[in-house]
């Protein structure tokens, strides 16, 4: 007979286990199915809104854009700010929704055992399939716009799942503390809100620096790269134009370092706390 | 079968602490519990915390194929037990070892979803529950079936009867199949003819060898379900696993015995506390204090109590009585026949009048509430025991036949 053997006791500590996740595998589609089909039911524009909500994000932000970075064209700056913004739109959804992933799904955990990281990992799952629809924005202004696709296009991907990874790792980390002190709900839509502006979403990380240099002695440039969405909106945008996007080597390297340490602690943090969710709730 | 063990638990211990102003308000455990896991939100406000042990040295093993019974008190840890078994929530001392796969069942149709369809919910539901996609698959069409929802598989459950969904979240539950099941108090729900076949159901799984641990405060669906029983008390094992028979007459014993003393001492009592009974006296119709009451006569209820304040208003006090296996035989409510109690002053006692007492002799047990705008006052379970002896209820001078505990109606006979 398959004999499995649990032991429970108070000093247990389980570590993020891919064999345990993909035990649960159909309850991570099934719990990102119901997200992503409860949030479009009744909706007259129904999945369309995935799309509505970043055009619009796109047009707005490109317009201001093209106004103040008056050194390029109006087109390439739309091009610029689609490809950014749906790069940090993505990571702002991961971010706040998984930060409220496990107080909004209390109800399944305290009821049922399951490993609880399944929960933002399916939260994750929906923004992906989001962001997804939402690239077809990124597609027709890529294409209107008569850009050419570089060779470095293959490394798009990666910078996605590093905006992933950055999103889950902060995003684990405030579930955590979300779920005994709920400021955390209404601190996360403040800390996206000013990120987007520390953040070359709108101007590139050239027009960042040249500011710092004015007012700042050029050190404190490294602070700007301990923001890790910097690495990843960079390198999207040099998979995607090649060319300068990569403001230097090290400091990009210094913010892909950090998503690392933010993902670890997040992870370690999430892990250490798990098992005492209910308690809390 | 050769008997193995498959749960041992050894000394099991779950610890909270709970804020003292929030303890000092509730006086059971259950009520503490969720006062403090409440006031876990109020961060600011600084009191002083207070340990809880909502279950200490907890220690039994079940043997493969046993059908356990849990029993206890509100608030005896039977909930937080079954929590740290379905690894909900860790515990804080001791350890557990199962052997098998555990599918717990607290509660009928977590993660239930209004806008979802039928279809979706079960696939939703099935594999928070821990079924794979093919093991739904296999069994889907049982499930409708059972559930009696083919029709309405593709309407949103919202727009579903209560009736109706309920019997499909069992459904879905009921068509687990692990090797240790555990329920809790999940049959008390959908009409009788569907709880007999939930009963059915779980008398089929165990027939086929699987272990189920059951708590319930239904003492015939335990005594029909288990062959074993422990019984819990304020967290600690009152009476040992043993057959369901001697855990459930420990039980009742212990459970007449309480009722025993005396009220105002009573500290399993639930409520705000503005208006508490202290005591309660059956009297005949003269007024003299009767030890029982007898079948046929007018007996008088005399309530006694205290409040916090000198007066209180609006107050509503029922008194249900049941038989000692459990059933409900009636309840005296003095909103049910509209004589409310507009103002009360300390010092007063309350009198509640059966006219020709109905019950034939026997022993039952009585639940006491008292409550003001629906907010609990004062709510103590088996507050006291009631003896019925036997009366003339007829006034025929004949002794009645009885089988107890049982009503006796009047009636009249004509032939025209």
């Amino acid at each position: 007979m398959n004999t499995e053997k649990i032991i429970i006791d108070p000093d247990l500590s389980s570590f993020f286990s891919l064999k345990e996740i993909l035990r649960y595998k159909s309850l991570l589609t099934n719990l990102a199915k119901r997200d992503f089909l409860v949030r479009y039911k009744q909706a007259f524009a129904g999945i369309m809104w995935a799309l509505i909500k970043p055009l619009i994000n796109v047009l707005v932000f490109g317009y201001i854009a093209s106004k103040i970075n008056s050194t390029d064209s109006v087109t390439e700056n739309f091009v610029f700010v689609a490809s950014s913004m749906l790069l940090w739109q993505l990571f702002s959804s991961v971010f706040n929704d998984v930060s409220n992933s496990i107080v909004g799904n209390s109800n399944l955990f305290a009821k049922v055992y399951f490993p609880k990281i399944i929960i933002p990992l399916s939260t994750l799952l929906v923004c992906l399939v989001d962001f997804f629809i939402s690239l077809i924005i990124l597609i027709v202004v890529f294409i209107v716009s008569g850009q050419t696709v570089l060779w470095q296009i293959v490394l798009a991907p990666l910078f996605i799942l590093l905006t992933l990874i950055n999103g889950l790792g902060i995003g684990l980390y405030c579930a955590t503390i979300n779920v005994k002190y709920r400021d955390v709900k209404f601190i996360v839509p403040v800390i996206i809100q000013f990120g987007m502006y520390l953040t070359p979403v709108i101007f590139p990380t050239k027009f960042y620096m040249e500011k710092i240099s004015i007012y700042l002695p050029d050190w404190c440039q490294v602070i700007f790269f301990l923001n890790p969405m910097v690495g990843a909106i960079d390198g999207f945008k040099y998979a995607l134009f090649g060319g300068e996007a990569i403001y230097s080597v090290p400091y990009f390297a210094l913010s892909v370092c950090v998503s690392f340490i933010f993902l670890f602690i997040g992870i370690r943090y999430f892990y250490r706390f798990e098992r005492n969710f209910v308690d809390y709730i | 079968m050769s008997k193995e063990t498959i749960i041992k638990v050894d000394g099991l211990g779950k610890h909270y602490l709970l804020n003292s102003s929030a303890a000092q308000k509730s006086d059971t455990l259950y009520g503490a519990l969720m006062n403090g896991l409440k006031s876990v939100k109020n961060i600011g406000a600084r009191t002083e915390r207070v340990d809880f042990w909502a279950l200490k040295d907890v220690s039994f093993e079940i043997e493969r194929g046993d059908k356990v019974g849990i029993i206890g008190r509100n608030g005896a840890g039977k909930s937080t037990l079954l929590k740290i078994l379905s690894r909900i929530t860790p515990p804080t001392k001791g350890r557990i070892e199962i052997t098998g796969r555990v599918a717990s069942l607290l509660e009928v149709g977590t993660g239930f979803h209004g806008d979802l369809s039928g279809r979706e919910n079960i696939y939703l539901n099935g594999s928070i529950l821990g079924m794979t996609k093919s093991e739904i698959d296999r069994k889907f069409d049982e499930i409708v079936s059972f559930a009696e929802v083919e029709q309405f598989l593709d309407t949103p459950v919202k727009r579903y009867s209560s009736g109706m969904y309920v019997r499909l979240a069992f459904a879905v539950a009921a068509h687990l199949e692990p090797e240790i099941l555990i329920v809790d108090e999940v049959l008390a729900v959908g009409d009788a003819a569907f709880q007999k076949k939930c009963i059915g159901k779980m008398n089929d799984v165990s027939r086929d060898g699987r272990t189920i641990l059951f708590v319930s405060h239904h003492m015939a669906s335990i005594q029909s379900l288990c062959n074993k029983a422990l019984v819990l008390k304020n967290g600690q094992i009152d009476f040992p696993l043993s057959e369901t028979n001697l855990s459930l007459k420990h039980y009742l014993g212990v459970v007449t015995e309480q009722s025993k003393s005396l009220i105002a001492l009573r500290t399993d009592r639930q409520g705000e506390g503005n208006f508490r009974f202290s005591n309660i006296v059956l009297k005949d119709n003269n007024g003299t204090v009767l030890t029982a009451a007898q079948t046929g006569i007018d007996v008088t209820f005399e309530i006694e109590y205290t409040l916090k304040e000198k007066s209180i208003s609006n107050i509503s006090i029922a008194i249900t009585v049941y038989t000692d296996e459990g059933r409900e035989m009636f309840t005296l409510a003095n909103h049910l026949v509209d004589q409310p109690f507009l103002r009360i002053n300390s010092g007063n006692k309350i009198h509640c009048t059966v006219k020709k007492f109905p019950l034939n002799n026997g022993k039952y047990l009585c639940n006491i509430i008292a409550y003001k705008d629906n907010v609990i006052q004062d709510y103590i379970q088996e507050a006291f025991l009631l003896e019925v002896e036997e009366g003339d209820f007829y006034g025929t001078g004949k002794p009645v036949p009885h089988s107890n505990p049982c009503f006796l109606i009047d009636n009249k006979w004509q032939v025209s």
